[in-house]
């Protein structure tokens, strides 16, 4: 076997910068395979980070007006949400809809004695937290017991901290008191985020401020025990269902409420990150093909080059197989040494991007694993020895009676 | 050491051209013999046969007592590589190994490892006075001892026969006679089998019998 290495190396010195300009074009294939697939994977890896954090099981539903005369009012009516709504839609199929919760936005300033802040703020139920993937950064979050007793508490975003506390560390900021529509809150928890700067208060709390008004400006169905996107899209009508019965519009009024149901779109999402991945994958094997091509191509003209020297070698007694895996082994050598020299530049590509785009929302740690490294070289020594086969059946054909040939 | 008993050998073609005729002889052991002819009178195509490179159509051919008839690619090549030593006109070393490689380079097809090799190159080589050349690619050789070397590539194998094919067609005079004493001396003190096809007949005279061939028979 080192023989045979020795032999083969020894050829391929030979033809030093022909070797390498073949060989460049499998390194640039393995380099472009790499790179694509590690890409791709940052992007999907960012996707599922976001859909991890942000849940892909739920139904937000907004009002909106209809387009059809219906039970016989005519086209162009609002349609208002109220709460009693989130009790149907409880009903509307216990097995499927897990949860219902809604949120009231409010304006104005929040301020402390020195400093103000006028982002507004969102009621909520608890389980918002679950929805929005919140870890906290000190504190708790909206519990049952601050909507049941309507407290007057408050849950910052890590944003909001040094604003409106500026010298005082998230823990520290707990149990302080701030000021929003003329009552005083009490500050429960500080969740951690890099941007949001949403401020949280009790859902009920929310509804009193606003007169006890019932009407909402949107509801969000958690389902559960959905699996398909047809399964997924037959609940979202059953939710249109139950709200055009309650509201009378056409049920197949597509503007009388909106809807954005997450899981067919993160179905989507899914299958097209699919798509993402095959077609990068096909793009990266089309251009090592590319590469595999030159390589097959070189090694015919090498046959065909060194059809003497094969002719001495079939003479003095070489059998026509050593001659089959001397040629084939030479085209593999070429793949798998410039494949690799392929590996490592794209290896340290996507380190350097994983370095760069650290931190970053859209790429997430493109770095390819060990698995990957494995598959292409088996791609490599497959190819290489496809790339090889052909030439190698040529050089079968080269009789012995060659070597008596003067050239 | 050889005998061919009425062999036949016709290339098939739209005029099939029939270029050895009954061909029947003998080449005892230890003999030096030389086969001539002119050009086209069917002296290639014995020496084909002879090497075991090309088979033939009807006949026996006989090599140190077995029988040369249909064999298998994988047979030929390894009767080639054991009882045959091959020299040929324009030497035919491979221009990328030194000349030790290119002695060693028949027991590499016999499996015999790299450090044994070199070893059996190398005292074949000090016998035909070229240890100090051994590192030498053949381009840096001059004719002769290029043809030296190829000679000791044939040597290497130990064979039952040499087959030289114009081993002095590509060489100068000079050079020519001292190849020419090799191959008396292989046969003189070794008594090593050696047939050369010439059409050269200050080579024929040399060996100690010239079989003439003309138009595919033998004369």
């Amino acid at each position: 076997m080192t023989d045979l290495l020795r032999e083969i190396f020894q050829t391929l010195k030979c033809n030093k910068l022909r070797t390498s300009l073949t060989g460049l074009a499998v390194a640039w294939g393995i380099f472009m395979l790499i790179t694509l697939v590690g890409m791709t994977k940052g992007v999907i890896n960012s996707f599922e980070k976001q859909t991890a954090s942000q849940g892909s099981n739920t139904i937000n539903v907004w009002p909106g007006v209809t387009s059809e005369p219906w039970h016989g009012y005519r086209e162009g009516r609002d349609v208002e949400l109220r709460t009693g709504d989130m009790e149907k839609l409880r009903q509307t199929d216990r097995q499927k809809i897990s949860d219902v919760s809604s949120s009231v936005y409010g304006g104005g300033t929040i301020s402390t004695a020195h400093e103000y802040t006028s982002s507004g703020y969102e009621g909520v139920y608890p389980s918002e937290q679950r929805r929005r993937g919140f870890k906290m950064a000190a504190g708790r979050f909206i519990n049952d017991i601050d909507m049941n007793q309507k407290r007057k508490v408050m849950v910052l975003g890590e944003q909001m901290v040094p604003i409106l506390f500026p010298d005082k560390t998230p823990a520290e900021v707990i149990g302080e008191k701030v000021d929003c529509q003329g009552l005083g809150w009490t500050v429960v928890g500080v969740y951690e985020s890099r941007w949001s700067r949403s401020v949280y208060i009790p859902f009920s709390t929310a509804r009193m401020l606003a007169g006890n008004s019932d009407k909402i400006g949107s509801i969000v169905v958690e389902m559960t025990g959905v699996e398909t996107e047809s399964q997924g899209t037959d609940l979202e009508n059953d939710i249109r269902a139950t709200l055009a019965a309650a509201h009378d519009f056409r049920p197949t009024d597509q503007s009388a409420v909106w809807t954005w149901n997450r899981f067919t779109q993160f179905l989507k999402m899914q299958s097209g990150m699919g798509i993402l991945n095959t077609a990068m994958w096909i793009i990266g094997i089309f251009t090592l093909l590319s590469g595999i091509v030159g390589v097959s191509n070189i090694m015919f003209v090498s046959v065909r080059e060194r059809t003497h020297e094969i002719g001495i070698r079939r003479a003095i007694g070489a059998r026509p197989r050593s001659i089959l895996t001397q040629v084939i082994m030479e085209s593999v050598a070429i793949t798998s040494l410039f494949g690799y020299i392929g590996i490592l530049m794209g290896i340290g590509l996507t380190e350097l991007l994983a370095r760069i785009f650290d931190g970053s929302d859209f790429i997430t740690d493109p770095r390819v694993d060990i698995s990957l490294a494995l598959e292409v070289t088996a791609v490599l020594i497959i190819a290489g020895a496809l790339a090889g086969l052909f030439p190698a059946i040529n050089a079968l054909k080269v009789k012995p009676v060659e070597a008596l040939r003067d050239e | 050491m050889i005998t061919l008993k009425d062999i036949n050998k016709t290339y098939p073609g739209a005029a099939p051209l029939h270029v050895l005729k009954d061909i029947s002889l003998n080449i005892g052991r230890g003999e030096l013999v030389s086969i001539m002819g002119a050009s086209g009178s069917g002296k290639s195509t014995l020496l084909n046969i002879l090497g075991i490179l090309d088979g033939y159509d009807s006949g026996e051919y006989w090599l140190d007592g077995k029988l040369i008839k249909n064999l298998s690619e994988n047979r030929a090549a390894d009767l080639r590589n054991r009882m045959i030593g091959f020299v040929f006109q324009s030497f035919n070393l491979i221009s990328y190994k030194d000349a030790a490689d290119n002695v060693a380079l028949p027991l590499f097809y016999q499996g015999v490892g790299r450090r044994k090799r070199r070893a059996l190159a190398m005292e074949q080589l000090e016998k035909l006075g070229l240890a100090d050349r051994a590192h030498h690619l053949p381009g840096e050789l001059s004719g002769g001892q290029k043809q030296r070397v190829a000679i000791a590539r044939s040597l290497i194998t130990r064979p039952s026969i040499i087959l030289a094919d114009e081993p002095t067609g590509a060489l100068d005079s000079r050079t020519s006679k001292e190849v020419m004493q090799i191959f008396r001396d292989l046969n003189s003190q070794q008594g090593m089998t050696i047939a050369i096809v010439t059409h050269d007949p200050g080579v024929g005279e040399q060996t100690n019998r010239i079989i003439r061939i003309s138009d595919g028979r033998i004369v």
